[in-house]
């Protein structure tokens, strides 16, 4: 057995090695037996002498083991077993603790993993941190507004802030193939698009610098999904032409696997003119300089704004421009959602230590005798405290293993199955990352620490002549830490809950809100029509209507723009005729909506005054307009609006005479007020989004195939973009209130149930220490209900301080939800009120049933047992 | 306390110089542990005694150290034995702790006898 083989056996074969090193005493001790048998001993004497001669066997194996390692990695393997056996002995106990770990370390490391991958990782492009969004600002709303292309272009030529900037605008994409024709997420984009973002493509080129100011090349680059799908990934697709709304468009390239503007993703792109008529449409973004921060190029967008402003009064009188970092743009919104997530798993966390350290302090309890013990016996203060902080470790390591297998899952499905209607910005790029992995390893270690420390000082404190006299096996003492423990468990628990119950309130209040249209039994078909002229394109739209209301079941079918619950809608400027026209920056405004005949009955929408559309508002016939409530306010206050005559900017400033006033909607959001808004025939402003309307009898999804046959028969080349039913749209459009509330309402749950977990074996392990005294009351006389009323009374104490301490720690946080809520206070009494109600019942329940246990005590059993 | 008789006139092992007696004691011959003391015992004529909780640490250490090599044989009694045998290693240790114990007794001795 050479040197290597030896250090190699010290380490992984120890049993060997022990067997090895008893044979060769026993062998030792059989030979001093021989030589003593040769020598003339007597059988007996020869075995006792030899013995006698060797002296302690137990003692030179303990000897010459200590020769075999480094101590300290042996005593660390020692503790490390004598904890494995020990926790093994009681299943139950450990189970709970390492799951209540498992809960706590997983939910964290959930939420950091969407943190890290959301928040803080930057984005897939070179250099992404100087990619920023510009933006105009209208006169009223200083909203973020989509851009003009005159000003892009005075931006692109005066700025000195940015290295690069590109416009585009998101299409729906009409697309030819074997497979029939389809509509898919499409950017038209100008021509620095590429370069700018800086991401070279996998295959081919992008498109050539140098704006088209005429007419657009023929081109597309595709992104890597569509070249998997529609052309199985094979290289040689450069070069070859696809129909990309009704026009060939060469191949020139294919972007890598994940390419995607964060909040456009978009199948196909397609070069953009630069159309200086065109209104405000699109998005702009942009590369700084090196060494230009966003705020210095915000400011010197703010001073070309007031430029384009004093020179183009028309088009931007009062409108200013800004700078949002490409980042920010993408994941602001989220941003407190998650955070607030992270606070809340935080918290759970914490719940999860306090109670993982109140079950150590009631087992520290129970081995005072062992530890005061193995310190009489001459064990270190240093050694049990190495011994309890191994244990500690070993909870918390299996724990954090648990947590971090939960949190794999957790990830796995949020990827897989949260519907595409959240919307959440990069979910594709979180994954388990080095960071995430390497905050669950502190997020354990530091619970260990948290959760271990009290419950290995208090053992370190023990007077150990009190506790070797003590008659019973366990100690009293550190009620009052552990009582502490509690109240902060339940002061979370209140915190959480009432998070939770105030985003229930809220999501209930979404759902109770009364959009002003009927959802039910509606399918909606949204497409971009295909190039033609007006006439023919608004005769298109009314084809389909036809043949779409002759289909079985069908009672109303109209066609609109853009539809409600899409989350925008085109605004413009109208004002009334009868007036001197505003100042161009003091013009009220609103949504404009595109609408045909049938519309309004099909989303029963009510009239309030004069008409809807009818056949007979067509071109050449007089212009003619609808106006919802607000505009009617707006314009005209309390005179009635029909008749009157508005201009609308939309129209090229053309004048429209007020047909009827409809009712107001919520047209972007549930959760977004209605706006004004002015509605016209697209006969007469023909519009390139139709989106048919379909109401039915019966089930609205069966008529998904029939609507597509329809719309094949009446233009085969045009593709529909989706169909969507109405109720599902408004219902996507409040999914992530709805997850939230369902998130904070599990998370709430676990806090509830971890703190009552607490507050129980508190109670219970009180009434099992307090045993003697019961007994002692019961024998003395004292009633069940007494003894019931104590116990009670004690758990209640701790729930009364805990609530209280939780209800000031709440309003203290309630800043962080105002965002989150909708119309619901952050201090919403009522919601205030039961959560608190439901606390105390659940924390007597928790104490009710060591409470009763102690009622049914026997004093003479108990009082026998001392 | 008779026990203790059979001991007078035998001397505990200085501090140190048991390696050098096990290293010294394997110069020749591979030799198991008992093996060691008795020769270790007989050699000085029965002064030296090797106590077992001193023996078996110490042929651990120095086999640790790689100065010794250890084989399962079976002894001249048809008995299994753990024998020690010096590795190239532990020669040279031997020569070294050689001359340190030379130079140790020439230090002594002066010390005990100026000359």
């Amino acid at each position: 057995m050479n040197r290597l083989e030896f250090i190699f056996r010290r380490f992984f074969k120890r049993r060997d090695l022990d067997r090895e090193l008893h044979d060769e005493l026993a062998s030792h001790i059989a030979m001093e037996v021989e030589s003593r048998l040769q020598a003339g001993e007597s059988a007996e004497t020869a075995r006792v002498g030899a013995r006698k001669e060797f002296g302690n066997i137990g003692l030179v194996i303990e000897v010459t083991r200590s020769q075999w390692g480094f101590a300290w990695v042996e005593q660390v393997l020692q503790d490390t077993r004598y904890a494995v056996r020990s926790f093994a002995r009681i299943p139950l106990f450990s189970a709970i603790v390492i799951v209540t770990l498992a809960l706590g370390i997983g939910s964290s490391t959930t939420i950091f993993s969407l943190l890290d991958g959301i928040l803080l990782r930057a984005l897939p492009f070179p250099e992404s941190n100087r990619l920023v969004m510009l933006w105009e600002l209208p006169p009223d709303t200083h909203k973020p507004n989509v851009v003009n292309l005159k000003n892009f272009v005075a931006w692109k030529q005066r700025n000195h802030s940015f290295k690069s900037m590109a416009a585009y605008v998101t299409w729906p994409l009409n697309l030819l193939s074997d497979q029939g024709s389809e509509q898919v997420p499409g950017l038209a984009v100008t021509s620095d698009f590429f370069s700018t973002l800086g991401t070279a493509p996998l295959l081919g080129r992008t498109f050539r610098p140098g704006e088209y100011w005429q007419d657009e090349p023929n081109e597309v680059v595709l992104s890597f999904n569509v070249w998997q799908r529609l052309f199985g990934g094979r290289p040689n697709v450069i070069g070859k032409t696809i129909s990309v709304h009704n026009s060939y468009h060469e191949i020139i390239g294919v972007m890598p696997r994940g390419f995607a503007l964060p909040n456009s993703k978009a199948e196909l792109y397609v070069p953009q003119a630069i159309n200086l008529n065109d209104g405000r449409n699109y998005s702009v973004v942009a590369r700084l300089r090196p060494g230009i921060s966003p705020e210095a190029a915000k400011a010197e967008m703010a001073t070309l704004a007031s430029e384009t402003a004093r020179e183009n009064v028309e088009l931007d009188s009062g409108w200013s421009a800004t700078v949002i970092p490409l980042l920010e743009q993408a994941v602001g919104a989220i941003r407190p959602i998650i955070v607030m997530l992270f606070v809340v798993v935080g918290l759970v966390l914490l719940l999860a230590c306090a109670n993982v350290a109140n079950l150590l302090l009631m087992k520290a309890s129970g081995r005072a005798r062992e530890i005061s013990v193995r310190m009489a016996l001459g064990a270190s203060r240093h050694r049990i405290l190495r011994q309890l902080l191994i244990e500690n470790l070993l909870l918390a390591i299996c724990g954090g293993i648990l947590g971090v297998a939960l949190a794999a899952l957790t990830v796995h499905l949020l990827k897989t199955s949260l519907p595409a209607s959240l919307n959440i910005p990069r979910l594709n790029e979180v994954t388990l990352s080095i960071p995430v992995l390497v905050y669950s390893a502190a997020a354990s270690i530091l619970s260990a620490v948290f959760f271990g420390l009290a419950p290995a000082l208090q053992s370190l404190r023990r007077n150990l002549t009190q506790d070797l006299r003590s008659s019973t096996r366990s100690v009293t003492g550190g009620r009052r830490i552990r009582s502490a423990f509690v109240v902060v468990e339940l002061a979370l628990a209140l915190v959480l809950v009432s998070g939770a119950g105030l985003m229930v309130r809220s999501f209930l209040q979404l759902t109770n809100v009364n959009t002003g249209f009927h959802a039910e039994n509606v399918l909606t078909a949204h497409m971009l029509l295909l190039p033609q002229d007006d006439q023919r394109h608004a005769q298109i739209v009314r084809e389909m209507l036809d043949r779409v209301r002759n289909l079985p079941g069908v009672t109303a079918a109209g066609s609109i723009g853009i539809l409600p619950m899409e989350g925008t809608n085109s605004g413009t400027y109208y004002y009334r005729a009868d007036r001197p026209d505003p100042l161009p920056s003091e013009r009220p405004g609103g949504d404009v909506s595109i609408i045909t005949p049938g519309y309004f009955e099909a989303m029963r929408i009510s009239i309030i005054r004069g008409r809807a559309f009818d056949d007979e508002d067509r071109a050449g016939h007089p212009l003619v307009a609808i106006l919802n409530q607000s505009a009617a306010r707006m314009l005209f206050g309390n005179e009635d609006a029909v008749g009157k005559r508005v201009k609308v900017q939309w129209t090229k400033n053309d004048e429209v005479t007020v047909v009827g006033v409809v009712a107001d909607i919520r047209h972007g959001a549930v959760n977004s007020p209605p706006d004004p808004c002015i509605f016209m025939p697209n006969e007469q402003q023909p519009f390139p989004f139709a989106s048919l309307v379909v109401r039915t009898t019966g089930d609205p999804a069966l008529l998904e195939e029939a609507i597509r046959k329809q719309v094949k028969i009446v233009d085969p080349n045009q593709g529909i973009a989706k169909i969507e039913l109405m109720r599902q749209m408004v219902s996507d459009s409040i999914a992530r209130p709805r997850l939230e509330a369902q998130v904070l309402s599990v998370f709430g749950l676990l806090a509830l149930g971890l703190a009552s977990l607490g507050l129980y074996g508190l109670i219970a392990f009180s009434v099992a220490q307090r045993s003697r005294e019961i007994g002692i009351r019961v024998a003395l006389g004292a009633s069940k209900e007494t003894i019931l009323r104590m116990i009670l009374g004690d758990g209640l104490k701790l729930a009364v301080v805990g609530v209280f301490v939780g209800l000031v720690g709440f309003i203290g946080l309630t800043h962080f939800l105002r965002s989150l809520l909708f119309q619901v206070k952050p201090a919403d009494p009522s919601t205030l009120i039961s959560v608190t109600i439901t606390l105390l019942l659940v924390s007597l329940l928790a104490s009710l049933i060591p409470a009763q246990r102690a009622t049914k005590s026997d004093p003479a059993a108990v009082l026998r047992d001392e | 306390m008779t026990e203790a008789k059979p001991y007078q006139n035998r001397i505990e092992i200085l501090q140190g110089t048991l390696d050098l007696l096990i290293l010294q004691t394997l110069a020749r011959t591979t030799q198991h542990g008992h093996g060691i003391s008795q020769a270790i015992r007989g050699r000085s004529r029965d002064v030296l005694s090797v106590e077992t909780g001193s023996l078996y640490p110490a042929l651990h250490r120095l086999q640790k150290k790689g100065w010794l090599d250890a084989e399962w044989k079976i002894s001249e009694n048809n008995q299994r034995a753990k024998y020690y045998s010096l590795t190239k290693a532990g020669r040279k240790q031997l020569v070294a702790e050689q001359s340190k114990w030379q130079l140790l007794v020439q230090a002594v001795s002066g010390v005990l006898d100026p000359a």
